[in-house]
């Protein structure tokens, strides 16, 4: 632990610190361009000049410069600040003056910076500046290159990160140009991360390209639900509309990365909203009123024969008002998982991320089986790159996918799991942290009970260590799970049943095909399949538009809050539940939204608390248990998985140009 | 104009009274395109100006004096318009008067009036229809 004195104050610093990183544990602000806590350490902006000594009378880099026992580092003398001030004045030779037409305005690390090391005038009045051909990094990064500083901050994320070498440098000295190889667009799913990372409005958001300033725009904490990871967000709003989503930091869940789906999906709640009420008159659906709606509902006289179908995006709330009111009617008829999945659900240990995200990358040894992680948990394969850099094994069941780090594929079918190879068994066996990743493709062919025997087997649980972890891929899994939401023969069970009336709560993943002459009650907030397929749609609220609480993969619980409301008629979930209670002439026991949710917390007091939930010890293993089959993976298109992603124009482009890019070329051809 | 109308209003053309003072008073020197009645007195006191003034054919509305005859209302042409001013063009547009407050007044692009759609905002939307 070296002790180092920071402008006269003395501190300990951790071992392999960097003097920088003394600086920020003594409170001193460091300007700084290319230096970034997550990504290795570059040193090429300068501006994080400080005095040191022992050493060369001149300033130093203090970002590269590791902190050493006895140092004495001054950051306010002004040897300091001219040093600064001339890095700055260097950087501003070639930085246009555009900044009241640039999209990084108001949150520009340069602005910001210059307020406080800028020259008032420039001295480089006569000389051109030098100017930058735009790149084409796809549908979502705008380039300004004109703008770049040359940081290398997004080269490196895209390198450490990412794992794809999708953008690098050309030239050198002042020529340098930050570009994607061959001029393709950046296609991995954590590419609009680099917008972010951008110091400069080099790199801004092509669909927000003009549309706000950061100042205008009311900021709310909300959780990601395009995927089972609940990233952290926030959501950026103008009046009714939201217009950006951008990551929170959170080093437990997303660290402080986006996948590119929750950040650009947000354009797909201004369509396909369902903003009337809808009734189905002879086969085809009328515009109705709230009234008109629940006495056709009624009219069905369900009694028990109601049912619930969550979707895969709704919060703890709505899951457990519809729980409710199917309880007053005296049905238990509730089902989340869509495409028709029945694991075993008794313990819930057996179906979460047990590891946690930030725990996975101390694994070393990690089965995959039946989970295209890229493309189901883009953050969680960021976290298995890490978990392989520092020497983790990573093996795969299931078809071939571009994994960003070595990984060895085992073949698709999912009987593998009980006969694994000499080399991959002796792998696990010599591992201390082994883990298995089990996906839903997985899950589908009934691998779970196997799984959990190779749990056993191979000494997943340890002392301080689960290694067992099941990944989801929707938001409101975990916690529907948890509030009962699961039949033991699955959705099968639901149609076997012959409810009257069929709740669907944003369900559009259902096969409706088994539900005829079921009333089918469609509460959710876009036109998708479930609208389609309703008999009567009431409109309800996304997830921007209503408070709610979700529960990641790992059993994390996490609150999200209201950002806009929603457009038209439409109404907040829980509210039209008990609407239709009082319709059916039943009582649900709340009505306020902290009746509600306190009702919620009683009943399953897990979710009452923030963070990660207690799900138990992980069941035994049966030994026998087996499965086979060939696992295909549920999801063929990334960038459209949901309703909200679906209807956005955004993310329908990124399908059609990154993912379909090579087809349309072709039929250019 | 009914007989009671014009004994009881005062807004369309002129009231009895004024009629009758013109009659009694003043001279008719001209009409204007719109059937306005232009009089001035008959008799001038020395030392004042001529009076001037018109009878409207319609609304009382200030707005329907064309300029030539608003100039000669005010006293800045000696004699009626069309001794002084030269022939109108063909390719002069005839005068309107103020529209405001009526059906054929301005209406700004956009106007719902004038069938317009306003420009894009933040909170629009697109909803949804089952033919969609």
């Amino acid at each position: 632990m070296p002790k180092v004195t920071v402008d006269g104050q003395e501190i300990e610093v951790p071992a392999g610190a960097t003097v920088l990183q003394a600086c920020e544990l003594a409170g001193k602000e460091i300007p700084r361009f290319c230096y970034h806590e997550r990504l290795s350490i570059a040193g090429n902006c300068r501006m994080c000049l400080v005095e040191v000594k022992p050493g060369p009378p001149k300033p130093q880099a203090s970002c590269a410069l590791p902190a050493a026992d006895g140092q004495e580092i001054r950051t306010d003398t002004p040897m300091v600040k001219t040093a600064r001030e001339g890095v700055m004045e260097f950087l501003l030779i070639n930085h246009p003056l555009d900044c009241p037409i640039c999209d990084q305005g108001g949150e520009c690390d340069l602005q910001d910076q210059s307020v406080a090391y800028g020259r008032g005038g420039s001295r480089y009045g006569r000389e051109n500046k030098r100017a930058v051909t735009e790149k084409n990094m796809g549908p979502l990064i705008k380039t300004i290159m004109t703008r770049c500083i040359h940081c290398t901050r997004c080269v490196r994320f895209s390198e450490e990160i990412a794992g794809v070498d999708e953008i690098g440098a050309l030239y050198r000295g002042e020529d340098m140009q930050i570009t994607t190889y061959l001029e393709r667009a950046a296609t991995h799913e954590l590419s609009a991360n680099v917008i972010d990372l951008c110091p400069v409005g080099a790199l801004t958001s092509r669909p927000y390209a003009f549309e706000a300033r950061p100042w205008e725009l009311k900021k709310t904490l909300s959780i990601d639900v395009s995927d089972a990871v609940g990233a952290n967000i926030r959501l950026d709003s103008r009046g009714r509309e939201v217009m950006r989503a951008l990551p929170r930091i959170n080093d437990d869940v997303n660290e402080e990365w986006l996948s590119d789906k929750g950040r650009y999906m947000v354009d797909g709640l201004t369509r396909r909203r369902l903003d009337k009420v809808w009734i189905r008159k002879s086969g085809k659906l009328a515009e109705a009123s709230w009234d008109q709606a629940f006495k056709a509902i009624a009219a069905a006289k369900p009694g028990k024969n109601i049912a619930a179908i969550a979707g895969d995006l709704v919060d703890c709330e709505t899951m457990f008002a519809a729980k409710a009111l199917l309880g007053a009617m005296g049905s238990t008829l509730l089902e989340g998982r869509q495409t028709g999945m029945d694991y075993d659900v008794s313990n819930m240990a057996a179906v979460a991320f047990n590891s946690t995200f930030a725990g996975i990358e101390t694994a070393d040894a990690i089965l995959i089986v039946g989970s295209h992680v890229r493309w189901e948990a883009a953050l969680v394969n960021a976290r298995l790159r890490k978990a392989v850099k520092h020497g983790a094994k990573v093996f795969v069941v299931g078809p071939e996918w571009e994994t960003t780090y070595p990984a060895t594929f085992l073949g698709e079918d999912v009987g593998v799991l009980g006969k694994l190879p000499k080399d991959v068994s002796d792998a696990f066996k010599g591992a201390e942290r082994p883990a298995i990743i089990l996906g839903g493709a997985a899950l589908a062919k009934g691998a779970l009970a196997p799984a959990l025997a190779f749990a056993d087997k191979f000494g997943l649980v340890n002392d301080g260590w689960n290694g067992f972890n099941v990944l989801h891929m929707a938001a409101s899994r975990m916690g529907g799970l948890m509030l009962g939401y699961a039949q033991a023969g699955g959705i099968a069970d639901i149609a076997a049943a012959k409810p009257k009336v069929l709740l669907s709560l944003g369900a559009d993943e259902v096969d409706y095909s088994a539900f005829d002459g079921v009333l089918k009650v469609y509460i959710g907030h876009h036109g998708d399949k479930g609208a389609h397929a309703a008999d009567i749609i009431l409109p309800a609220a996304s997830y921007a538009e209503k408070d709610g609480t979700y529960v990641n993969t790992e059993g994390r619980v996490q609150y999200a809050e209201k950002a806009v409301f929603a457009p038209g008629d439409a109404r907040e979930d829980w509210t039209i539940l008990r609407a239709l209670a009082d319709a059916l002439g039943v009582s649900v026991g709340f009505d306020s939204f902290a009746d509600l949710q306190g009702a919620m917390f009683a009943a399953v007091p897990a979710l009452g608390e923030e963070g990660l939930a207690d799900l138990g010890a992980l069941p035994k293993g049966d030994a026998k248990a087996k499965a086979d089959g060939v696992i295909t993976y549920p999801i063929k298109d990334f960038y459209l998985t949901n309703p909200i992603a679906r209807a956005s124009a955004v993310m329908q482009q990124c399908s059609a140009e990154l993912l379909h890019g090579d087809d349309l070329a072709e039929a250019a051809e | 104009m009914s007989v009671l109308g014009k004994i009881f209003t005062w807004w369309d053309g002129a009231t009895i009274g004024t009629l009758l003072n013109s009659w009694r008073t003043g001279e008719q020197v001209g009409t204007d395109a719109q059937g306005n009645r232009y009089f001035r007195a008959r008799k001038t006191p020395a030392g004042t100006n001529e009076r001037r003034w018109v009878l409207y054919a319609g609304a009382n509305d200030a707005s329907r004096v064309p300029p030539e005859w608003h100039g000669w209302l005010h006293g800045h042409f000696v004699d009626v318009p069309e001794s002084l001013l030269p022939p109108a063009k063909i390719w002069e547009v005839e005068y309107t008067p103020n529209a405001t407050g009526t059906l054929g007044a301005y209406r700004p692009q956009g106007a719902l009036e004038r069938g317009g759609r306003r420009a894009g905002a933040s909170g629009d939307y697109e909803s949804w229809t089952p033919d969609s």
